[in-house]
């Protein structure tokens, strides 16, 4: 079967909500009469979008732009990819499947993740994957991938799951974790990891272990075995080695039980 | 049936429905993989005593495996499920927890699952860090050469335990050969061990004895040494009867790893003191899988 490909018609000028996309259809018939508001009317999916494809649980939107918002909010075993920019709360709290973009996405993308996997091959707003504009919970599970560079309050609340950043990350960052693991490899902003209890975060900046203890130079089965595990992932070689990284860890005394990775590049 | 110069008996081999799963091991070196199968393996040669049957399946290249060290993978066979969970627990936590660098993970996928590092975890005495990716949970235990990391839980498979055929030599030296030629040519097989000493048995056993307390007792039809006290099967000019265990995966992997045996006997020099192939069954009615060995070797 050929996956499901939408393109817009024409260009839009109001904000959409794509939220269709994530809920069970049972063949693209019932997709493309669906209806959805646009502007303040009501319009079919075939009014707005031409529909080619079958495969229902492989969608396709070709030039997408940063008006689209909620693409692949609460997903649940479908995946989706996106040529061109998208809009607020690109995967939302997406709960299983597979969501990539080729673009860059605006606020609240990946917030409240509990599961799947998002690829951002672009940049992304504030609060990615952090905590939703409704709610208090940040990423529960899942796999986050940004290429470019990532927003404030963004991963905010983590509680488990997997992230990895290759540009920078703005200001607030992980703030509240309470565990999961973390790959920056660009700049971190002011403000990281504040009220931080677990979870382990790599990084090259220095500045971020300033509340931290240096560890000794133990051997890590884990970061050998995980950079293995997100290369594959990812589907591209991650640099880090266990002789370039050097462990801080948070103080017992305190409630800060995290763990920093140093790396040197 | 003549097979390449060697008598193939019209019988068939016996075996048994059972559970299996597959670990793999690494550590920083073969060496060290190697001490920690070893000790997994130990006392691991039949479920009648020891709980499971349990042997390494082959050698893993660094890029083979999860974290990019050289390790072994092993498969464990039990009839009941406790037990797997029980031993597979116990022999994590005594053998591989306790064998310096070594790490382990689930070599295998499937629906049902059961616990590897999951109750092992709490050695950490709340130390333990848990680190999910996708749906696959590890536990990085703290230990004093840095830290074991353990996968939470493996899966359970159906397989079959208890292929098998007899080797029937003229003297011991030959039949000996004869075994360890086999063995060597299914090494590199996957989805097979052979459970016992150097993948060989002496001791082939039938059900009951003549003493209640014991389940199983030598198999004294195929006993050189009882042939003119026992109804013995053996013909005049054997001396010595080997067997060879085989527990698999699937039928096929069974019935191949039975077939290359018994072809790479068949193409030793040797092959003249070996006077047939033979099975153990117990007459068709225990087990679920027959494998006759004529068909194997057509």
């Amino acid at each position: 079967m050929n996956p499901v490909i939408l393109k817009l018609k024409k260009k839009i000028k109001y904000r959409m909500d794509m939220s269709f996309l994530s809920k069970p259809h049972k063949d693209i018939s019932k997709l493309s009469s669906q209806t959805i508001s646009y502007g303040n009317k009501q319009f079919k999916i075939k009014e707005l979008f031409t529909i080619k494809g079958s495969d229902i649980k492989n969608i396709i939107i070709q030039s997408s732009v940063d008006l689209m918002d909620n693409i692949g909010k609460e997903l649940n075993n479908i995946n989706i990819t996106v040529h061109g920019n998208v809009g607020y709360a690109f995967g939302e709290q997406m709960l299983s499947g597979k969501l990539i973009l080729h673009g860059n996405a605006l606020d609240y993308a990946a917030s409240g993740i509990k599961g799947g996997s998002i690829f951002i091959h672009g940049n992304s707003g504030d609060y990615t994957g952090g905590k939703t504009n409704h709610g208090n919970i940040g990423i529960v599970d899942g796999f986050l991938y940004v290429k470019g560079n990532v927003g404030n309050n963004s991963i905010e609340r983590m509680r488990r799951g997997n992230v990895i950043i290759e540009g920078n990350i703005g200001d607030y960052a992980c703030n509240d974790m309470i565990s999961g693991t973390i790959i920056i490899k660009g700049k971190i902003g002011k403000f990281f990891a504040e009220g931080i209890k677990r979870g382990t975060i790599f990084t090259k900046d220095k500045k971020v272990t300033k509340e931290y203890a240096r560890s000794n130079d133990a051997e890590y089965n884990f970061t050998k075995f995980y950079f293995k595990e997100v290369s594959d992932i990812i589907g591209k070689k991650i640099f880090l080695e266990n002789k370039n990284l050097t462990r801080y860890c948070g103080n017992t005394n305190s409630k800060n039980l995290s763990e920093i990775f140093l790396f040197k590049l | 049936m003549i097979y390449n110069g060697i008598k193939i008996d019209n019988t068939f081999a016996e075996a048994f429905n059972m559970k299996a799963s597959r670990i793999i091991v690494t550590a920083d070196n073969l060496k060290w993989a190697k001490h920690a199968c070893d000790s997994f393996t130990g006392f691991a040669t039949s479920v009648i005593a020891c709980g499971i049957e349990a042997g390494i399946e082959k050698k893993l290249k660094s890029s083979e495996t999860p974290d990019n060290r050289p390790g072994y993978s092993i498969l464990l066979f039990s009839m009941s499920r406790s037990q797997l969970e029980k031993q597979l627990e116990v022999r994590v936590g005594q053998c591989i927890l306790t064998c310096p660098t070594t790490a382990i993970f689930s070599g295998m996928v499937g629906e049902d699952i059961i616990p590897l590092g999951k109750n092992l975890r709490y050695f950490g005495d709340g130390h333990q860090t848990s680190k999910k990716i996708l749906d696959r949970r590890f536990w990085r235990i703290p230990v004093m050469d840095g830290e074991f990391l353990c996968e939470e839980s493996t899966a359970r498979v159906p397989a079959i335990g208890g292929g098998n055929f007899l080797v029937l030599s003229t003297n011991r030296k030959s039949c000996l050969s004869a075994c360890e030629t086999a063995i060597n040519s299914i090494k590199n097989q996957p989805n097979i061990i052979t459970p016992f000493p150097g993948g060989v048995v002496r001791s082939g056993s039938k059900v009951g004895s003549k003493y209640k307390a014991l389940i199983a007792s030598t198999n004294d039809a195929f006993c050189p040494t009882l042939k003119s006290v026992t109804k013995s099967t053996l013909p005049s000019n054997v001396n010595c009867v080997l067997e060879i265990v085989i527990n698999g995966l699937t039928f096929d992997d069974i019935n191949e790893a039975i077939k290359t045996c018994i072809k790479s006997i068949s193409k030793m020099k040797i092959k003249k003191d070996i006077v047939a192939i033979s099975a153990g069954n117990y007459g068709g009615k225990l087990g679920q899988y027959h494998f006759h060995l004529r068909k194997v070797m057509k």
